[in-house]
């Protein structure tokens, strides 16, 4: 009987390990993918020469060079870093709806940007990076604060609840601006569909530190997650600092957060689903979820940009477009056919 | 907004109740409507299109209710607007106590024939002409046949066009102009490309949707005319990845002017510079949807004139 | 059950129904504060005395032109606009939220409000409508999308769980067909597209309030009825389930009702955002578990949407601002204050 159990334990770990291979393939597969593919068809061999022996006169060696090694890059970040900060924030709050876009980050992010804009005619993407992380960082501080002040400190329903009327004040502030100002509405209608295009290597630069930490974070606040999963209550029981533990993973998820909207702007699916997928995949407990979560978000994400280049020749439908198009079927089917457990 | 035109029957009543004897005034607006009043209008409120068209030719309205804040409006920039109450300083948003305390007898703004609906939107319509009847010229498909179509309007208002500064402003428009069609005549065999630059993509400009490009065109300028595109239908720009920006090979490239930072958008491009003409730095400004009278658009050719004659017309074939 | 415990139950249930009322008279004398304010105050200078004569004109007679117009034709419309609006707004929301066991999951969450924006964007920008088709555009969108995550979320019986997930993937497509339409358009266009998915009490007409005082008029009787089988429904779909209630048909009504109040709102005013997410949690704070909040949502709802309005247009000296980039600010600040000040359990269902 034991034996059988721990047989089974062990089986059920072996085979989400051989899953979490086989996703790391995929992702190797879709970045080789996303070098290869684009709205102007270049063939295999001038991209391989265009990594290995770059001709600065040739067109289709600098859009390899200059385009797609950077968008890919980004790509990847974003997803890995999305994945991440939409599953961290689902488990902090317990709840399945939340997720950068309803806890104020990604419009803390779009404030600062359009702010930045409007205010000091900024318009270079690489400054956006900046502006989108301090709004992120600022909005979450700025939700944690309101949700953990109060008697019983921080209950995720107060999460959602700052998060949503958090996201309603900046998003009217956001209009205002946007209504009054044609200019900065042109400039970042854009902007805030979400988009891999133009990102440079500088940007990848820019975040990948930050991704890298929040990531490690990330991943190292599973157990905190999983008590957090039995309720305020059974976790305080069992010992574990209910407050310090939604601190340390909402911190987790603001870095990736803010880091994904920076380089790719507001995303909202891909962290609201894949940690639901992911879920549906391995059960309950975050130290398979998170890196289920981890790889199928960037899959999702430069899958979706792949399609995105070629469905529109000789242009290009932006990412966050057609992950919500690709997504969406997906996810509804997902919920109609599995029985979602619960958070 | 449900409903809302069966209230639309009791509009103008306001307006057309303080009859004086004087002359009726008549016209006929862009949306093929009549509009008669007893006398000739001398409070009117006007949209920033139609204050832009008629405040250079001596009409001077009593209020403006534009899009943006006016000094973001870049159609009212460079008018003298003292004294004029500004009603509206948002999209679809007007006033109403204001405009109502402004005693208006007539409302222009301009008919857009694809949209049914008059400049400032249906909502700003509706409020606006609960107080005053509401007419004005069609947005065209010729910028020069618009100023034409204000000129017909103001002198009806009572302006005088023969007025010393008026003619001044047209003459040089007429010099500009002579200008640029000689710069283009020296120039066979050059294209334009009107594009605007975003970072997600290059937006490519269908001529036909915009009056001033088709102004251009009548003049002679050769604008390349994107694939897959249908100004008619609500398709104004082909959006092209920026890896496809020699797409459209042109030896000039029109760059919207609206915002200033377009341009620097696309500079930021690593290939840009794929496009022979921005590698050789013929770019030039493309005012794009906002000129409603002959002073900027006189600048504008003369710019362009300039561009042109600097541009070499070879280097595409 | 002894004398002093039946003594004790029915002094807290006396002191529950004293709180309720105190709650209820309190948004009501806010409310005509509210009012009052949006009567007299506007660029219009009309004394506090002729606007009473102004409104009493069609009974008296004493009229003047155009004062009258402004009272009778701008002000009363758009205050009864508001108060309309905002009530539906507000009752719609709470019932999202109760059925669905989330506060999250109002309207304007779950995809219903985006199934309007969308189609009033697609019609604005696609098909170049203005004004009254818009409208019927965005109701038609409103019900289409509230039947589609109605029917895909159904599989022998809805639950709320997959209702707010399905709602949420929806609304996730619904904003990229938004925001593609945005990327396609002219600038203008797009401004009118925001303008109208903003919202706005501006152009108020007598015409709107009457449309929307008849749908509350046919749907408040409902609703009464409907709630009575909320009690089953609270306690979880297993255990409604088990009690025998009528689950579903009481679900399916209680639905009904509110895409109808969402629908007709939106229809008439655009879809103002979050009065429906925020006046149900303010309403369950002021009560305090002191009853299920339903007519203080309503009341929460009109009351954010009014003030809103007048913050809206007179907030800003030279500016006027449509309602809804006001009424997100306002209603949520006030919910964020609320959250601050309660010692209460933050349970909203």
């Amino acid at each position: 009987m034991e034996a059988s159990v721990v047989e089974a334990r062990a089986s059920r770990a072996a085979a989400l390990g051989l899953g979490l291979v086989l996703l790391a393939v995929a992702l190797i597969t879709i970045i080789l993918l996303s070098m290869a593919t684009g709205a102007r068809a270049i063939p295999v061999d001038m991209v391989w020469s265009a990594l290995t022996a770059f001709d600065p006169n040739s067109t289709e060696h600098r859009i390899v060079w200059d385009l797609r090694l950077p968008r890919t890059l980004v790509g990847v970040l974003v997803g890995i870093a999305l994945g991440l900060s939409g599953a961290v924030l689902q488990g902090a709050t317990r709840n399945p709806l939340a997720d950068p876009s309803i806890l104020g980050i990604n419009s803390g992010a779009a404030l600062f940007v359009v702010l930045g804009v409007s205010v000091f005619g900024i318009t270079q993407l690489s400054l956006y990076v900046w502006l989108a992380f301090i709004g992120a960082g600022v909005a979450m501080l700025v939700v944690y604060s309101v949700a953990s002040l109060g008697r019983e400190g921080a209950t995720p329903i107060k999460l959602a609840l700052a998060g949503a009327a958090m996201t309603a004040i900046i998003l009217a502030v956001i209009n205002a601006i946007l209504l009054t100002s044609p200019r900065t509405l042109d400039e970042v209608r854009f902007w805030q569909v979400g988009s891999l295009a133009g990102r440079s290597m500088e940007i990848a630069l820019q975040v990948s530190p930050f991704i890298a930490i929040g990531a490690a974070l990330a991943l190292l606040s599973a157990r905190l997650l999983d008590g957090l999963s039995m309720g305020d209550d059974v976790a305080r029981a069992l010992g574990q600092r209910i407050g310090l533990s939604r601190a340390l993973a909402g911190l987790a998820a603001v870095i990736l957060a803010g880091a994904a909207v920076a380089a790719a702007g507001p995303i909202a699916f891909v962290g609201l689903t894949v940690p639901h997928v992911a879920r549906a995949i391995t059960g309950p407990g975050y130290r398979w979820i998170l890196p289920y979560s981890m790889l199928m978000a960037p899959i999702l994400l430069l899958g979706a940009d792949i399609i995105g280049r070629v469905i529109a020749p000789p242009g290009e439908v932006q990412v966050g477009i057609v992950t919500a198009f690709i997504g969406a079927p997906f996810f509804i089917a997902l919920v109609r056919r599995r029985k979602l457990a619960a958070l | 907004m449900l409903f809302r035109s069966i209230a639309l029957g009791s509009l103008a009543v306001l307006a057309l109740s303080g009859a004086a004897h004087a002359e009726p005034w008549t016209y006929t607006d862009g949306s093929g409507q009549t509009v008669t009043l007893d006398a000739v209008p001398q409070r009117i409120i006007a949209s920033q299109d139609a204050a832009a068209g008629i405040i250079p030719l001596g009409i001077r309205p009593v209020g403006i209710y534009a899009d943006s804040p006016v000094d973001a409006a870049k159609a009212l920039e460079g008018l003298d607007l003292t004294g004029i109450e500004i009603i509206g300083q948002a999209w679809g948003e007007v006033d109403i106590e204001k405009a109502a305390a402004l005693e208006p007898d007539l409302v222009l703004a301009e008919w857009w024939d694809r949209n049914s609906t008059w400049s400032g939107g249906k909502d700003v319509v509706a409020t606006l002409s609960q107080l005053a009847p509401i007419t004005g010229v069609s947005a065209g498909d010729s910028i020069v046949g618009m100023i034409e179509d204000y000129e017909t309007l103001a002198q009806s208002l009572g302006a005088d066009l023969s007025a010393p500064a008026i003619a001044e402003n047209k003459a040089a428009f007429e010099t500009a102009l002579a200008d640029f069609k000689t710069a283009i005549e020296a120039k066979p065999g050059l294209t334009a490309l009107a594009v605007y630059a975003g970072d997600d993509a290059l937006y490519v400009a269908d001529p036909a949707g915009a009056a001033e490009l088709l102004d251009m065109q009548s003049w002679g300028l050769d604008i390349v005319k994107p694939e897959g595109v249908d100004a008619a239908g609500n398709n104004y720009f082909e959006t092209v990845s920026w890896e496809n920006a020699d797409r459209y090979p042109a030896d000039l490239i029109l760059v919207d002017n609206r915002a200033e930072s377009t341009l620097a958008t696309a500079l930021a491009q690593p290939t840009w510079t794929l496009m022979k003409a921005a590698e050789a730095g013929q770019v030039a400004e493309w005012p794009a949807f906002w000129l409603r009278n002959y002073k900027p658009y006189a600048g504008a050719l003369t710019d362009l004139t300039a561009a042109i004659n600097a541009a070499d017309p070879d280097l595409t074939p | 059950m002894t004398l002093v415990q039946a003594t004790t139950i029915a002094a807290a249930r006396r002191a529950r129904q004293n709180h309720a009322t105190r709650v209820t008279l309190g948004l009501l004398a806010a409310l005509l504060v509210a009012a009052i304010a949006a009567m007299l105050l506007g660029d219009f200078p009309v004394p506090p005395e002729t606007v009473l004569q102004s409104l009493f004109s069609p009974l008296t007679g004493i009229s003047n032109k155009g004062v009258d117009f402004i009272v009778l034709q701008v002000r009363l419309p758009r205050l009864i606009l508001a108060l309309l609006s905002g009530a539906a707004f507000g009752l719609c929301g709470i019932i999202f939220q109760t059925l669905l066991r989330n506060p999250l999951a109002s309207p304007d969450i779950i995809g219903i409000a985006h199934g309007a924006s969308a189609a009033a964007v697609f019609c604005i920008i696609v098909l170049g409508w203005g004004g009254l088709s818009v409208s019927l555009g965005a109701f038609a969108g409103a019900i289409l999308t509230a039947v589609a995550i109605y029917l895909l979320a159904w599989r022998n019986g809805v639950t709320a769980y997959r209702v707010v997930l399905i709602g949420i993937g929806a609304a996730a497509m619904l904003s990229a067909i938004i925001s593609y339409l945005f990327t396609r358009a002219r600038l203008n266009e797009v401004q009118q597209a925001m303008a109208w998915l903003v919202g706005s009490l501006n152009a108020a007409q007598p015409a709107d309030s009457i449309v929307l005082a008849i749908t509350m008029v046919v749907i408040l009787p409902m609703l009464f009825v409907l709630v009575r089988g909320l009690d089953g429904l609270e306690l979880g779909d297993d255990t409604a389930h088990a009690l025998g209630t009528h689950v579903e048909r009481t679900r399916l009504g209680l639905m009904l009702v509110a895409v109808a109040l969402a629908a007709f709102a939106t229809a008439a005013v655009g879809p103002v955002g979050f009065v429906a997410f925020v006046s149900g949690p303010i309403a369950r704070r002021l009560m305090g578990g002191a009853g299920r909040g339903f007519p203080q949502a309503a009341l929460v709802g009109a009351l954010v949407m009014l003030v809103s309005d007048l913050v809206a247009q007179h907030a800003l000296p030279g500016t006027q601002l449509p309602t809804g980039v006001v009424t997100g600010a306002f209603g949520a600040t006030f919910l964020l204050w609320l959250l601050v000040v309660s010692g209460r359990s933050g349970r909203v269902n």
